[in-house]
């Protein structure tokens, strides 16, 4: 079924490097393969190198702590971000994410990494990333940088990864005083993908205004796609019903949504109206309650 | 080298292999074709279906979406491993006296899936047994039976409570 | 739950199932499982084109291939026919001339592997002619349209006028007259378990083929034909089968040909393992149709006539189509009363795969149509849903009588009215009215239907179905059957029966599945039929073996015939009880005094043909069924306003009239799974997406089947009513439940929003833009 392919499976990081550094972009990397064991039984992918990377046990760990904020290892397993308590305490969103992200059996063995190297703007994480201002750390034998995670995504199933490059960890900073965020999305059945989706951050100022907001869609473009007219609608403003309406019709009119068997271009529009309002109330009761 | 042969040992239903096999084999292949254990099914190409579903660390997983090489080092238990010789497990007696079984395809799958979540949690509401099986399609009974025997064997597995 | 019916040992129960344990265990061998030694790995050629012709097929390359053993193509079958009848014998077993869909088989390879195989198969080279085609009954029967098939004009399949009594009298009379058109979308059969098959020659005489077949003697007759072997020579053996719906599995694929020949090409087993794509792209499914339903009603919501129309997009080969749009007809004069009946059938053959029986066949497609406008017409009226059922039921005929619809269908049991009673009863539909239906963008609503469906499903020469009890000499018994079990329970009903009769445990009876070499001949698994044909037979069976083991008492006690019985393994004198030995004293005593007997009982069943004879497909009138089960059914529903999804509340009853529930358990399983997953899941989840012949959801990702999370906690209530031609009076179970969810959830959707969703599935999509066009035409 899959094609053959030469497998290596490095214990460190920088043995992994040295492997991609060789291969470049002949080499492909396999963390849980949930993404990617699919397309290649299927023969859309046939690499000549595979490199396993889910016994890099140095990369599965979630840190948290007040100043530096979250730093989850790229390894990570969706389940344990589900079930983190520190997670689940200081960063409930992510929780909740993972919680309808595929099913169970997919949780326990794919990995946050591997699931935002692969590069779906359908995927969950993404968005809910970009609304955190997270950062990622990506790694090559040459040194490490970070990129913001709203910089990650190039197009569809494509990344700001170099073919010597690896994600090492994510970062998520502990969001300021009266921050609220919230990840809705369109399904059908429990776990689906989302036939759209939204993550929004709302941080309220001392005077219970908008102070700054974040919008970012899933599966309404060709990468996670921040709505950055729909964020000005919020700030700096009193947030009450009619904006956030208007919010989500800007968001709407930014989306560049594909169609499928699941949804048309339209539907995908009116349900991104629906559902930028819909995280919005949740982001903006989560920041009054903050 | 390509098509090379890899060693691989894990533990199977408590009993530890030293195998050899090509990178590119799928665990439910080795399982299926290799050590002969066919409670395992393939059902589907999208991993979606979860009939391969067994128990990684006593986690459940897929076992059409790992490579076999990643169980290296793992306990692996497949539903050839759950009854105590003649004695079946509560999940398995509470399934057949229910009356959830059917065709019995996704049987097998089912009864991981019901295991990784009772092993963990002892005493699921009726939306973490239903979640639990989310990932386990069935085309026959409804899954009304299979969510009831699940809370049954619970309850059984809890004492009695 | 857990409740008895009737004073039987065994039967009226909660009865385990005899294969349980082996499936809970793993221990159950499906198709896929089976190894055998020496043997190849098969894979098919298939076609790109939804329609060419085939100009030239070069297989030189594949087999030059190290590893590959045997090629095969469609010239090898010798211009071979088969169809299901005699009259549909279209299809090749690997096209010829010309494809007819897409993926259509046009060679096959084994080989050493699967990868080896696959390679191959890649490595032959078709040369095809592209032909324009036509993808729906619409493009069909246009005016010049290609043809499918060179001598089917206008590309007809089946058609079928039917007409009773006098409609367009009866509409002129009518207080209100409605014509409404429905869709039902095209479905997959949906069976988690893609077919597979083995195949060998012992001797160049003989076939061995093991597959997962719900009608296996298919599969015998078929290639005894094929390879011109008589019957003899031809073993069917059947292992665990993981569910049929009535589909591919009851009628032959390529692959099931090929593995054949190649067996007989390279003298060694030859296996094929299908895929789930290969079920999603090429396996039977639903058709889909256009029903159009015309009805007139009195002011009291009393029917007076219907006219239906159906159009049906048949695919590519007949198949057995015409069953099916005689299926789509037959029963609208059930469950409600129908004094005018007309019926007009069209199906057409397509360029998409062939469409075929399924779960709730035909009778799905009409009842949807039938009974959701029957709910638009109450609305109209002013009348409550539950009340014009209850005004239009059939009532339940007195012992002895039967009633007859005017297209002479005979009905001794009718329980409709006792299961809208009951449904209505348990969800408390009278104090509906006025309570809370909009919470935030969540708006509830329930629907109501009620829903027949045929039992014990008799056609032309494919009736005969036999068993055969064997009483060993310890008292173990054996029991041959034809019957299938493809997951609905039937060994162990089959088994029950047999342990009922003869007064013995289920435990001590040792079924054998199909295994054509040993086991006597019967249809198969479709049409509801092995409960009520086979358990006759069954029947039968165990009364001749235990009548012959009586005759043996009757001596062995000194008594009269007839004062001996068997109940709980002990042989007692009717009169005195006491005088009683042990069943395998009595067996033993049988076979081993001098000269010692051969205890083997037969039967075979009767029922059907015997009393109304068979349907006349082309005018409509005649049983298809032994006997008719009947289901309502009232589901609630969420509605999202804002995005359209539908989702089942556990507010989910239905109850079921299948006349006596043989094993309680079994009839609630199936119940809830027909409403769930060929019901529910229709009006809302299901539909194979496609476009010029090609499937835009070939994976079950995309092709969304129902699972846990959404699963309604369907209650399932047993209605009793003891019908007289079924064997302990059962009549089917839970194909009803088919065609009752579909419309309970359509008007459910309605109650909550007040759009109808004519046609399936309500996709969130579809809700969504029927809701917009809803307030839209509102706020004018």
């Amino acid at each position: 079924m899959i094609a053959a392919f030469e497998y290596f499976a490095p214990k460190t990081v920088r043995e992994a490097l040295s492997l991609l550094a060789k291969y470049k972009e002949e080499a492909k990397m396999i963390a849980g393969g949930q993404s990617i064991l699919v397309v290649m039984k299927q023969r859309l992918l046939t690499p000549e190198y595979l490199i396993d990377i889910k016994g890099i046990t140095d990369l599965d760990y979630i840190k948290y702590d007040e100043g530096k904020g979250l730093r989850i290892g790229a390894l990570t397993i969706h389940r344990a971000i589900e079930k983190s308590p520190v997670i689940q305490k200081h960063f409930g969103v992510l929780s909740e994410m993972e919680g309808n992200l595929a099913t169970i059996q997919t949780r326990n063995w794919g990995t946050i990494g591997g699931n935002i190297c692969h590069g779906d703007p359908a995927g969950d994480p993404a968005s809910v990333l970009i609304a955190l201002k997270a950062k990622l750390k990506l790694a090559s034998s040459a040194g490490e940088r970070i990129v913001e995670a709203e910089e990650f995504s190039k197009d569809y199933l494509e990344v700001a990864l170099e073919p010597n490059e690896m994600l090492t960890e994510i970062q998520v900073p502990t969001p300021p005083a009266h921050t609220g965020t919230a990840y809705e999305k369109l399904m059908v059945m429990k776990g689906d993908m989302g036939i759209i989706g939204a993550a929004v951050s709302i941080t309220l100022d001392s005077k219970g205004g908008c102070g700054d907001a974040r919008i970012a869609l899933s599966n309404a473009a060709s990468v996670p796609l921040r709505a950055k007219k729909a964020e000005k609608v919020l700030i700096g403003k009193t947030i009450n019903n009619g904006l956030l309406t208007k919010a989500g019709e800007v968001a709407s009119t930014e989306a560049t949504p594909p169609a499928d068997v699941h949804g048309s271009i339209e539907y995908r529009r009116e349900m991104a109206k629906v559902f930028v309002k819909r995280a919005a109330q949740l982001a903006l009761e989560r920041a009054k309650a903050a | 080298m390509k098509g090379e042969m890899k060693e691989l040992k894990l533990t199977v239903n408590g009993k530890p292999y030293e195998l050899e096999v090509k990178a590119e084999t799928l665990l439910v292949d080795l399982l299926r074709q290799e050590l002969k254990l066919t409670g395992a099914k393939v059902g589907c190409l999208d991993s979606a279906c979860g009939a391969c579903t067994v128990n990684i660390d006593g986690k459940a997983v897929r076992s059409c979406s790992v490579l076999a090489l990643q169980a290296n080092g793992r306990e692996v238990t497949t539903i050839e491993g759950v009854a105590d010789g003649d004695k079946l497990h509560p999940i398995q007696q509470a399934m057949i006296d229910h009356g959830a079984i059917e065709c019995g395809f996704c049987t097998p799958g089912m009864v991981m899936s019901a295991k990784a979540l009772l092993d963990e949690n002892p005493n699921p509401t009726r939306e973490e047994v239903k979640e639990a099986i989310q990932g386990n399609l069935c085309a026959d009974e409804g899954y009304v039976k299979y969510i009831e025997s699940i809370e049954i064997a619970a309850r059984e597995m809890r004492g009695g409570q | 739950m857990d409740e008895t019916f009737g004073n039987y040992s065994i039967l009226g129960k909660a009865i385990p199932r005899v294969d349980a344990r082996a499936k809970v265990t793993g221990q159950a061998k499906y198709a896929a499982d089976i190894e055998v030694a020496n043997m190849l790995w098969g894979q098919i050629k298939r076609s790109p084109y939804a329609h060419a012709r085939i100009l030239n097929i070069d297989t030189s390359k594949a087999e030059a291939l190290p590893g590959v053993k045997a090629v095969t193509i469609g010239k090898d079958f010798g211009g071979f026919k088969w169809g299901w009848s005699g009259p549909t014998r279209d299809e090749e077993p690997l096209a010829v001339e010309k494809v007819r869909y897409q993926y259509e088989g046009v060679a096959a390879v084994a080989a050493v592997d699967e990868d080896t195989a696959q390679e191959a198969c890649d490595l032959i080279e078709v040369e095809y002619e592209p032909l324009p085609g036509v993808f729906d009954p619409f493009e069909a029967m246009a005016e010049g349209a290609p043809l499918v098939h060179e001598d089917r004009p206008g590309n007809i399949c089946v058609e079928y006028h039917w007409n009773f009594g006098d409609v367009d009298k009866a509409f002129a009379e009518s207080y209100l007259v409605r014509e409404d058109t429905f869709q039902t979308p095209r479905m997959a059969k949906g069976y988690l378990e893609p077919p597979a098959v083995i195949a060998y020659w012992p001797d160049p005489e003989r076939i061995v083929y093991i597959g997962a077949k719900g009608s296996p003697y298919f599969p015998y007759r078929i290639l005894a034909k094929c390879f011109d072997l008589p019957l003899s020579n031809v073993r069917i053996i059947t292992p665990i089968i993981g569910s049929d719906f009535g589909g591919t599995k009851n009628d032959m694929t390529p692959a099931d040909f090929s593995a054949v020949m190649l067996a007989k090409k390279t003298g060694r087993p030859v296996k094929f393992v299908t895929s789930q794509f290969d079920a999603l792209t090429t396996d039977l499914r639903r058709h889909p149709m256009w029903i159009t339903v015309k009805t007139g009603v009195s002011k009291d919501g009393l029917l007076k006539a219907t006219s239906l129309k159906a159009v049906a997009d048949g695919g590519a080969y007949t198949r057995m189509s015409p069953l099916t749009m005689f299926l789509v007809g037959t029963c609208q004069t059930l469950p409600y009363k129908l004094p005018n009946f007309k019926y007009d059938a069209y199906n057409y053959f397509t360029n998409n795969p062939s469409s075929a029986a399924m779960r709730g066949h035909g009778l799905y497609h009409s009842r949807f149509a039938a009974d959701v406008q029957l709910d638009m017409i109450a609305e109209e009226l002013g009348i409550d849903p539950v009340e014009i059922r209850l005004r239009n039921s059939i009532e339940n005929p007195k012992p002895g009588k039967v009633y007859n619809t005017v297209n002479d269908v005979h009905v001794a049991t009718c329980g409709v009215q006792e299961c809208i009673e009951k449904v209505a009863e348990a969800v408390n539909w009278k104090a509906r009215k006025g309570q809370k239906k909009v919470e935030g963008d969540k708006a509830y609503g329930m629907g109501f239907a009620a829903a027949t469906y045929n039992s014990g499903t008799k056609l032309s020469a494919h009736n005969a179905c036999a068993a055969i009890v064997r009483i060993c000499e310890d008292g173990s018994v054996n029991y041959l059957t034809g019957a299938t079990d493809v997951g609905q329970g039937s060994d162990t009903i089959m088994s029950a029966i047999v342990a009922e009769v003869l007064g013995i445990r289920l435990e001590d009876i040792d079924l054998k599945r199909v295994d054509s070499a040993f086991t006597p001949v019967d249809p198969g698994s479709y049409g509801s039929r092995v409960t009520v044909h086979a358990g006759e037979a069954a029947t039968k069976a165990a009364e001749d073996a235990k009548s012959q083991l009586l005759e043996v008492a009757v001596q062995q006690f000194g008594v009269k015939p007839g004062d001996v019985d068997i109940k709980d393994k002990k042989v007692f004198v009717k009169s005195s009880p006491e005088r009683n030995m042990a069943w395998e004293r009595l067996v033993r005593i049988a076979c081993y005094e001098t000269p010692g007997k051969v205890i083997i009982g037969r039967g075979y069943s009767t029922q059907g043909i015997s009393m109304y004879g068979l349907a006349d497909f082309s005018k409509g009138v005649g049983d298809i069924g032994t006997n008719y089960s009947f289901t309502a059914q009232a589901s609630e529903v969420e509605v999202d306003v804002e995005t359209g999804v539908v989702k089942c509340t556990d507010k989910n009853v239905i109850a079921h009239d299948c006349g006596f529930p043989l094993n309680t358990q079994a009839v609630e399983t199936q119940v809830q799974g027909g409403s769930y997953h060929q019901g529910i899941s229709a009006a809302v989840y299901e539909e194979l997406k496609m476009d010029s012949g090609q499937t835009l959801n070939p994976n079950l990702v995309d092709y969304k089947r129902p699972r846990a999370y959404e699963a309604p906690m369907t209650q399932v209530i047993h209605v009793i009513t003891n019908d007289p031609y079924g064997p302990f009076g059962a009549k089917e179970a839970s194909e009803g439940s088919t065609c009752s969810a579909p419309p309970s959830i359509v008007s459910a959707i309605h109650d909550a929003t007040g759009v109808w969703i004519k046609n399936l599935p309500a996709q969130p999509e579809k809700v969504f833009w029927a809701l917009k066009k809803k307030r839209e035409k509102g706020q004018k």
